[in-house]
């Protein structure tokens, strides 16, 4: 399976929506508390067992601790970048060009970015500064500010099918529920005890939200009756990093955790946990699965390592 | 750089220790330990919350009896100190402490029992505290942390300190009276009698330790404690105690604050102690340098049921496994660990193998060199940061002075480290041993030894 070895701790990976061998990586030195950053943007082989080419690499004068691509643009890829910035790259441009906008509002680190799949026109930052905000490619300012957090908003996810509402999880313990129409939170879920770490929506059920906290649970919430979630998954032995539904099996999520492993999830069985990959030697803090070819991961983590397999499969297999 | 540490503590938040036992996580998986397996040990069951758990260890620096900071300092003096520092670094109210126990040797009974209480009260424990004083030797700090220890687990209270108190100044060693001539009927009983120091020559002779190898380890300590001074790793569990110094010449008190052990000898070699002479038998081996030092010293340990610190957001610096008292032959007493050391450890469900961290008491070279051969133990896991021919023995204080200095250690280490083992030697026959786990930072399944056969228990291997 392919592997990519990057000079800095990886922190976040996504896969194209274009094209299905193509992915870019989020990465930070000294595992992002200081130095610089790097965003990878690397070319899979149609050859699996082929390494891993690398396209193109931007330096950042801090961590970037999310990438998100635009679902606009086949060229265009967004940095979250730990200086407070967030950053446009156009791959299309040469590197002097690059980045070809950087949105400086967020007054901390800001820690992830997702691009709206359905109206296609927008994206949103999530940040340490307790607020989300709403950005376009063709405004230099901010459309809007989402301040009701009181800690750190580690994740702000579109939904798949309503083009104006997204969730935000945050380190209040607070799941919340925008309709960026709306001057305030639509819903607020106290989700966990802990930090909430990561939030994804469910690709076939736009009511189900999947959550992600340092209390090492995952837990699958219907937005339409939150006093109970639906499920709740345990297994990891640390807090959960980042969890994400799988765009082609509804039951189907993948975690990644502090516990240096990655895990696929059905949470629609009792014995939820399907899979556990530990391939990584440390903190497995970035995951993604592929639109375009059903079954293909991705996972990066501290040890500075890319890798990419299908499910089922051992990562580490040559 | 507050960039990089606020950072850091943010991450940090992620991996909250206390998120592994929330009270209200009661649908969380937790793995079960199979009790008729051999793996039973490595699978710490924390459910219920009711193991009992070391939340501080401090102790005072260590002194020269008689010569050193603390030779005009009153044994409750000494106390206090410590007792005061396990309450306030850990903000518990002082009346919620169901028993103070001192480990204390030396002294008569009655009067080092109201010392303890008089230091009780210095330290702000109000008069509800019970105090009362534990004597077994060499090991009556240790036995104090188990006393607390087996109190706690019995239901007595929830919280304890366990401490242990010598000056070796005010109190030296002796014996008091005459001695029973009945013990000339009894070997044994008259075996009891030999000054320590025969003892260690006994071990010596008996199992062919040299004088060579009883000097290195000697200077092998030094360099150790000296070594872990210099690199300020005592900071943390020495409580820094203010005190005065009487000048013998003209009777001015000065006040002094002392906070590092004065015992040790860096520039120690092996032709050093080579010169010095025998002092308990013509032609023997153990020397004044390889013996450890007559000393000045307290300190104190703080447990709890572990339920309770979790309330209190406490940190969990250690977890209590087992303790184990055992008797030996008196002639040899040095051999005390030796014996000790498998009960404890197997009475924790472990072997040897699976210990990382080793304070074994060194009395005397020849019975620690002698424990640490008969043991198989690596000598890189044992007394890291040098042992009492260095930083002193102040009997009734030893025990709970190396809890203090393992659990700090273990602490050091991290998820290298699980289990530590404290062990001593007993004047009159008898080897004492505690096995200890380290804290929350311990993975509830990694770190467990891997078991090489799939057999499900140790009677089931063909041998």
């Amino acid at each position: 399976m392919p592997i990519f070895k990057t000079p800095f701790n990886g922190y976040s990976v996504k896969f194209s929506p274009f094209y299905e061998n193509r992915l870019a990586v989020a990465t930070a030195q000294n595992f992002g508390i200081l130095g610089n950053g790097r965003l990878h943007v690397l070319d899979l082989s149609p050859e699996p067992s082929l390494p891993i080419s690398e396209l193109v690499a931007y330096d950042t004068a801090d961590g970037i601790y999310d990438v998100a691509w635009s679902e606009s643009h086949d060229s265009i890829v967004i940095a979250a970048v730990a200086d407070g910035s967030v950053k446009l790259y156009d791959l299309a441009l040469p590197p002097t060009s690059n980045p070809i906008r950087s949105f400086q509002e967020h007054t901390r680190e800001v820690h992830s970015a997702d691009y709206n799949p359905v109206r296609r026109d927008s994206f949103l930052s999530s940040s340490w500064d307790d607020t989300v905000k709403l950005w376009t490619l063709d405004r230099p300012t901010s459309v809007r500010t989402f301040k009701e957090h009181a800690y750190c908003v580690y994740s702000a996810v579109w939904n798949p099918r309503h083009a104006d509402v997204f969730a935000s999880a945050s380190g209040d313990c607070t799941l919340r529920v925008w309709d960026v129409r709306e001057p305030g939170s639509t819903m607020i879920l106290p989700a966990h005890e802990f930090e909430i770490l990561a939030c994804d929506w469910n690709k076939y059920d736009e009511c189900v939200i999947a959550t992600a906290s340092v209390d090492k649970s995952v837990k699958v919430w219907d937005v339409r009756n939150y006093r109970v979630p639906l499920c709740v998954l345990n297994g990891h032995g640390y807090a959960v990093r980042k969890v994400k539904f799988s765009p082609h099996v509804r039951n189907l999520m993948v975690s990644c955790s502090y516990d240096m492993t990655v895990c696929v999830w059905d949470f629609m069985v009792e014995d939820a946990l399907v899979s556990r990959y530990d391939h990584h030697t440390e903190f497995a803090v970035g995951v993604d699965m592929s639109v375009l070819v059903e079954g293909l991961m991705a996972s990066t983590g501290w040890d500075e390592l890319v890798y990419v397999w299908q499910h089922g499969t051992d990562p580490r297999a040559p | 750089m507050e960039k990089a540490i606020n950072r850091q503590k943010i991450l940090l938040h992620h991996l909250n220790p206390s998120s592994s036992t929330h009270p209200n996580e009661s649908s969380s998986l937790h793995a079960s330990a199979c009790v008729a397996g051999d793996s039973a040990a490595y699978q710490r069951t924390s459910t219920f919350g009711d193991d009992v758990v070391i939340v501080a260890a401090y102790r005072t620096a260590h002194c020269k009896a008689k010569r050193g900071g603390f030779k005009d300092t009153l044994p409750d003096d000494l106390l206090a100190p410590v007792l005061k520092a396990v309450i306030e670094k850990t903000n518990v109210n002082p009346s919620e402490v169901g028993d103070i126990v001192v480990g204390s040797v030396l002294a008569p009974g009655a009067q080092r029992a109201s010392e303890c209480r008089m230091a009780a009260f210095y330290a702000g424990f109000p008069e509800t505290v019970p105090v009362r004083t534990v004597n077994r030797q060499c090991s009556s700090g240790l036995q104090a942390v188990a006393d607390v220890a087996a109190a706690i687990r019995a239901g007595f209270y929830d919280i304890g300190i366990g401490a242990g108190l010598e000056s070796m100044t005010t109190n030296p060693m002796g014996w008091d009276g005459s001695v029973n001539p009945k013990v000339k009927m009894f070997e044994q009983a008259q075996n009891c009698l030999l000054p320590m120091g025969i003892t260690s020559e006994n071990v010596a002779q008996r199992f062919g330790v040299s004088r060579k190898e009883q000097d290195q380890a000697a200077v092998e300590s030094h360099r150790r404690a000296a070594a872990a001074t210099a690199a300020g790793k005592f900071k943390d569990e020495i409580v820094p105690v203010t005190t005065k110094i009487v000048d013998p010449k003209t009777g001015e008190e000065k006040s002094v604050t002392i906070s590092v052990d004065d015992g040790i000898r860096p520039g120690t070699t092996v032709s050093d102690l080579g010169r010095l002479k025998p002092v308990f038998k013509k032609d023997g081996s153990t020397t004044a340098g390889n013996s450890s030092q007559v000393t000045d010293g307290a300190s104190a340990v703080l447990l709890m049921k572990r339920s309770v610190a979790l309330q209190k957001g406490l940190p969990i610096l250690g977890v209590f496994r087992t303790f184990a008292a055992v008797g030996v032959d008196p002639a040899i007493m040095g051999v005390g660990p030796a014996a000790a050391i498998p009960v404890a450890v197997k009475a924790a469900g472990l072997e040897l193998d699976d210990i990382d961290l080793f304070e074994i008491n060194e009395a005397f070279a020849s019975q620690f060199v002698y424990c640490r051969n008969k043991l198989g133990l690596d000598p890189e896991k044992i007394n890291v940061n040098g042992g009492a021919m260095a930083i002193g023995h102040p009997l009734g204080s030893t025990g709970a002075r190396c809890v203090a200095t393992l659990l700090h250690e273990m602490k050091k280490r991290g998820r290298d480290c699980r289990f530590g083992v404290i062990s001593m030697c007993i004047g009159t026959g008898m080897g004492a041993a505690a096995v200890f786990e380290s804290g929350d930072c311990a993975d509830e399944l990694c770190n467990a030894r891997k078991v090489d056969d799939l057999l499900l228990s140790k009677d089931a291997r063909l041998k």
